[in-house]
């Protein structure tokens, strides 16, 4: 039988995965069979870490502004500022709450001021 | 006292706060959540994960904190050295003899998220038995503990405490030999007889 080469479809297969990690560690980054796994497993990770962004900066913000709220002395935690912001139907969310609080503490308290109810 | 300024270095010291708690009185619990925050950094709306940017943690008295219920002698720490058979243990009141800063310390420590960040964590917070601190150069501000909600006596518990405040009570008149008002009622409804 003559001698049959099987051809670019694996290396063309092979060559596209290896973009995709350019800027791995060690063999990770040089051996096929090594790439094909980790980069299984970073696409993995990026799709369920998508998830968990959004999760882990709300997290983030509510910590901020749990903060924020007690050094400033605007409302004792922030569980009171989010029931006092519901009360009164005001629409800002948690990320525009966080940078307020970092970057102008004093417009946390013309919001404060709005949404504090006389009783 | 050397102890305490070791590993000054390493820590980046600029922009924290000194943060004094007094321990005497207080619970260890309660006591040791807050400091867990402030370690933290969690109360500063620059709050982030992944960086350590907590206050320094000044504990005085460490030697006067407080436990409820039996605690004091029926809290035991318990550990294992790693032989078959060596699981060791020591009672809250034997620790206190024996070091009085390690209750706080591991109280704190195991409040603290165990990450990366928690040995720089440990190097912020300085315990100390007594009331000095080699730290008075710097700017120190005492901490104000949130008060304390102590919940009311039971029932039981509080009928116990007036009959125990009744019998002493007694006791006392009777050796002062002075007159209670039940007595002085009596001697006036005598004389009427």
């Amino acid at each position: 039988m003559t001698r049959v080469p099987r051809g670019y479809i694996a290396r063309r297969r092979r060559t596209k995965m290896r973009s995709f990690a350019s800027n791995f560690r060690g063999a990770h980054l040089r051996l096929n069979r090594m790439i094909i796994q980790q980069v299984r497993r970073a696409f993995v990770s990026s799709h369920r870490d998508r998830g968990r962004q959004k999760r882990d900066f709300r997290r983030l913000w509510i910590t901020r502004i749990n903060a924020a709220t007690r050094v400033y002395n605007v409302f004792d935690s922030y569980s009171k500022l989010i029931h006092n912001l519901y009360k009164k139907e005001l629409i800002l969310n948690r990320k525009m709450l966080a940078q307020v609080a970092v970057s102008n503490p004093n417009n946390l308290y013309t919001i404060s001021n709005k949404i504090k109810t006389i009783d | 006292m050397q102890k305490a300024l070791a590993g000054l270095r390493r820590i980046n010291l600029d922009g924290l706060r000194w943060r004094v708690f007094d321990a005497k009185g207080q619970v260890l619990g309660r006591l040791a959540s807050q400091i867990a925050v402030v370690l933290q950094g969690k109360d500063k709306p620059t709050y982030a994960p992944h960086v350590e940017n907590g206050d320094m943690c000044i504990v005085l008295n460490a030697k006067d904190i407080s436990v409820t219920g039996r605690k004091m002698t029926d809290k035991i720490y318990y550990w294992h050295t790693g032989y078959i058979g060596h699981l060791k243990e020591r009672r809250l009141k034997d620790q206190m003899e024996k070091d009085p800063t390690e209750v706080i310390r591991k109280a704190v420590l195991l409040m603290l998220p165990r990450n990366r960040l928690r040995d720089d964590r440990d190097r912020k917070l300085r315990i100390f038995s007594g009331n000095e601190h080699p730290f008075h150069d710097r700017l120190v501000e005492p901490f104000a503990m949130p008060p304390r909600q102590v919940r009311e006596m039971r029932p039981r518990a509080r009928r116990a405490l007036i009959r125990a405040q009744k019998k002493e009570q007694a006791t006392r008149t009777k050796e002062e030999g002075v007159k209670t008002e039940e007595c002085h009622i009596r001697d006036l409804w005598i004389e009427t007889l």
